[in-house]
């Protein structure tokens, strides 16, 4: 005859399961941890302190569990109807909100930014009486503040993507189109244009603005630099094009031809072209 | 010479459940013992909360012995191996609503290991010999209560089992189907096959059990052949046309002369599932009014 | 008395495998949270409305994804729970275990079943998905080619990867639900404390990152623990990732499907111990 004391098997049971479990995750972790590590760099953490009140505890917890992405892209729809109706605080806390449940991309920030800067200066002067009515000052001043507000917004860009070219370029559009002020965007297309990643135009647009500003000679000078770094079989790099500018820059600035600017012969089949 | 072995044998065997935390125990099963010979049809009885299910998963190694020792063919009830011979039909059984009655049976076959072209021929038979080739190809969900205990039985014999455990196997179900289910438990003795069936109708299990067990609260009351149990041997009843006063005085005074003693006189009866199978008709049994209960009985029995 | 042994047989195991599979696509849970999740898939038509340009693919593989997660965690809490108890409560599982069939054949042929099942619904939402983001991505390409000048956005090859992630994830959740329904009593019982543990396992990292800062060290200890006894599903949230164009690195791809194999095997073999002992 055997004997089973029924009425512990549940917690023999029960302590069996655990001790199996807590084993597994111990023998597990060294398969775990390279893995999650390298997750968890591609995952910035939640600031959960200004999503709570926002967001309330159901949607905190769908964050925290896996579903930011899509919980973001409802959000930033939420805000395309809001800023389908002109309303600018609405949609500027919208804007914000998306952002800090998913920071990583980069179309939200740089499309936030433009509704900022491009598009609230337009809904406060006609909020004002119109482009008639609005007196340009007043104007100048949306601008400048809706612009100060988008650059704040793609700075806190920069802190999820530090040095990204993208978010620099965005800041320099801003104060080259909104400010007006060629020399601050000078600067930051430069900065942009010395990434790795960063789009050829930047530096172009760099140079370019050191024409605008008077400064021929150090944008010959660049350009010179810049040239027989672009890869000839990419039509985006546009070698032709900044060999051209350079051509224009020697005649303004009277370069002799003997020190005029020489191409690598393999470099562009444009370099043969005056 | 060895002893032949039973087909169940139990032993002491009691059965607790902890009914709270602190250990508080329900006892279903208490110390009982129990011998069912290969061959025989033995009924396990006993009202609701008995036991008796409880013992029956056990002997299936459903449930584990608290105190006791339970053999299937000598094999320990809670080994696998004890159920290779062993086929269940459980209390009010539903299966897979999605499957035909065919593919149903077939699915436990193939469970048990039957296999190749005895696949086929097996289930074939097993589903002719539970009457249900007509509906074979029918989802089981259309069964009726009847059909689905017929179905559920020939999956309990796909795999040609020598002891057929039944759990309640007419509960819920019409006295026609009842009958046809006597009838097919009958066969199985013919066949040699050792049946364990509980039931709370006594009737039933009167007409087709060798010996019976009676359980209440666990324990066992009575246990021996049907014969033994409920046959009264100092007893014999006589049944004959209706007799005037003065033929039952005359009768009367004749047995007393002998030393006998005329102890009743009453109109016979016949039992009422009987009068109701005798009447209606019966599903793919043509004119089947007297089908159904073994051959070797009349229709109508009277009993004094 | 010597009795030839029932070998544990992968024949019977799969007969339980297949009878369940059956059982499940025949559901009208399946095909409901199917329709449900194609129906949010296709609803990427939506997204034209926005003039998201080639962000729009981002927004169609989120909802993917999205919709693969929230109904597959949900039909494979539902759907094991469901098979699980329909077997108990129809009686089926006692005719089947009252079979020369061994406890683990039974629990293992259930998680294959239900396994197989989930493995049609990620295949649906994935092919979907796929097939979507191709015939869109074909369509900007030509309306916006300065977008694809390095050619097609979408790594298609990363996203089957993170679907055959997220079915292996499922699982881990389906051994979850069915270690639960080893000891639970009810279907409602083990359905709702699925969903407890599923939010347990993607949480579970906050617990592993909060048990330094926790001052009482007993509690800290147990923080920690849970840290170890709950598997991490948040290892298995690649698709955002996937979604933003970022690729998966072949190499975590094979530790976290490892780690899925390895829970598996581990939760499924406590399953069938602890089913071993429960008297049904």
């Amino acid at each position: 005859m055997r004997f089973n004391p029924a009425a512990l098997r549940p917690f023999r049971t029960g302590a069996v399961v655990t001790l199996g479990l807590f084993a597994a995750g111990v023998a597990l972790r060294p398969l775990e941890a390279p893995a999650w590590e390298s997750i968890r760099a591609g995952q910035p953490a939640l600031r959960l302190e200004s999503l709570k009140d926002a967001l309330g505890q159901g949607v905190t917890v769908g964050l925290l569990g896996g579903f930011r992405a899509i919980v973001a892209d409802l959000f930033w729809i939420r805000t395309n109807t809001i800023w389908e109706d002109n309303d600018l605080p609405g949609t500027q806390t919208s804007i914000k909100l998306v952002t800090a449940i998913d920071p990583r991309p980069h179309y939200f920030w740089l499309n936030g930014s433009r509704m900022i800067a491009y598009d609230m200066p337009n809904w406060r002067i006609d909020k004002a009486g119109g482009y008639d009515a609005v007196p340009e000052a007043v104007k100048r001043r949306f601008d400048e503040e809706q612009s100060a507000v988008a650059i704040r917004y793609l700075e806190n860009a920069l802190e999820y993507h530090p040095e990204d070219p993208i978010l620099v370029l965005e800041i320099a559009n801003v104060h080259l189109n909104r400010l007006k002020d060629h020399e601050t965007a000078a600067a930051l297309y430069l900065k942009a244009s010395q990434h790795p990643e960063a789009p050829f135009y930047a530096a172009r647009i760099h140079a370019e603005l050191l024409r605008k500003l008077g400064r021929n000679a150090e944008a010959y000078a660049f350009l010179k630099k810049l040239h027989p770094t672009l890869p000839t079989e990419d039509l985006g790099a546009q070698a032709d094009v900044v060999l051209g500018r350079i051509r224009e820059l020697e005649e303004e600035l009277h370069v002799p031809a003997a020190e005029r600017f020489q191409p690598r012969p393999a470099a562009s089949p444009a370099a043969v072209a005056p | 010479m060895s002893q032949p072995v039973s087909a169940i044998s139990i032993q002491g065997l009691t059965k607790d459940f902890s009914v709270t935390l602190r250990g508080v125990k329900l006892r279903a099963v208490d110390a009982l013992n129990l011998e069912v010979a290969e061959g025989q049809v033995y009924g396990l009885l006993g009202p609701n909360g008995s036991g008796k299910s409880t013992t029956i998963k056990i002997i299936l190694g459903l449930l584990d012995a608290t105190v006791g020792d339970v053999r299937v063919f000598g094999v320990p009830a809670h080994r696998v191996e004890a159920r290779r011979n062993v086929g269940y039909l459980p209390e009010a059984p539903y299966f897979y609503r999605y499957l035909s009655g065919r593919e149903l049976v077939k699915f436990y076959a193939r469970v048990c290991g039957v296999s190749g072209t005895t696949l086929k021929a097996r289930v074939d038979e097993v589903i002719d010999w539970v009457g249900l080739s007509g509906a074979a190809d029918r989802r089981v969900g259309t069964y009726s209560k009847g059909m689905l205990q017929r179905i559920g039985l020939a999956q309990a014999l796909v795999h040609d089992p020598k002891l057929i455990v039944l759990d309640e196997p007419t509960a819920g179900v019409d006295p026609v189907g009842s009958a046809e289910m006597c009838e097919l438990i009958r066969k199985l003795k013919q066949q040699g096959k050792t049946v364990l069936i509980t039931s709370h109708l006594l009737a039933q299990i009167e007409d087709v059990c060798d010996r019976v067990a009676i359980l209440d609260r666990g324990k066992l009351i009575v246990e021996g052949s049907v014969l033994e149990l409920v046959g009264q041997r100092d007893r014999q009843a006589l049944i004959v046309d209706p007799l005037s006063e003065v033929d039952l005085v005359a009768l009367r005074a004749w047995l007393e002369a002998r030393g006998h003693h005329l102890n009743a006189v009453e109109q016979p009866r016949a039992r009422l599932d009987q009068l109701f199978l005798s009447k209606v008709s019966r599903p793919g049994r043509p004119g089947g009014a007297s089908a159904g209960v073994g051959s070797n009985e009349v229709p109508l029995d009277a009993k004094p | 008395m010597s009795v030839a042994s029932v070998p544990f047989s992968f024949s019977r195991l799969s007969l339980i495998a297949g009878n369940t599979f059956l059982e499940a696509v025949r559901q009208k849970l399946f095909n409901f949270l199917l329709l449900l999740a194609v129906g949010l898939v296709a609803s990427a038509q939506f997204f034209r409305e926005f003039n998201f340009g080639s962000s729009e693919l981002k927004f169609i593989a989120d909802f993917g994804f999205g919709a693969l997660i929230f109904f597959g965690s949900a039909l494979t809490i539902a759907t094991t729970a469901q098979l699980f108890f329909s077997e108990i409560e129809n009686r089926t599982a006692l005719t089947l275990l009252a079979k020369p069939l061994w406890r683990a054949e039974f629990v293992f042929g259930k998680f294959l079943g239900v396994f197989a099942v989930i493995g049609v619904f990620c295949a649906l939402t994935i092919g979907l998905m796929m097939a979507l983001l191709w015939h869109r991505e074909g369509q900007l390409m030509e309306m916006r080619p300065e977008d694809f000048a390095n050619g097609r956005l979408i790594a298609y090859g990363d996203l089957l990867v993170v679907g055959v992630l997220q079915w292996l994830k499922f699982g881990v959740l389906t051994a979850i639900v069915l270690l639960i329904a080893s000891f639970s009593n009810t279907n409602l019982f083990t359905v709702v404390t699925g969903f407890f543990v599923l939010v347990i396992c993607h949480l579970q990292y906050l617990a592993r990152d909060a048990w330094g800062n926790v001052d009482n060290p007993l509690v800290g200890l147990v923080v920690r623990a849970l840290g170890f006894i709950f598997p991490n599903f948040q290892l298995f949230n690649l698709a955002d990732q996937v979604g933003q164009g970022a690729g998966v690195s072949p190499v975590v791809a094979l530790q976290v499907a490892g780690y899925a194999v390895a829970y598996i095997a581990v939760i499924g073999g406590l399953a069938v111990y602890s089913f071993r002992n429960r008297e049904i």
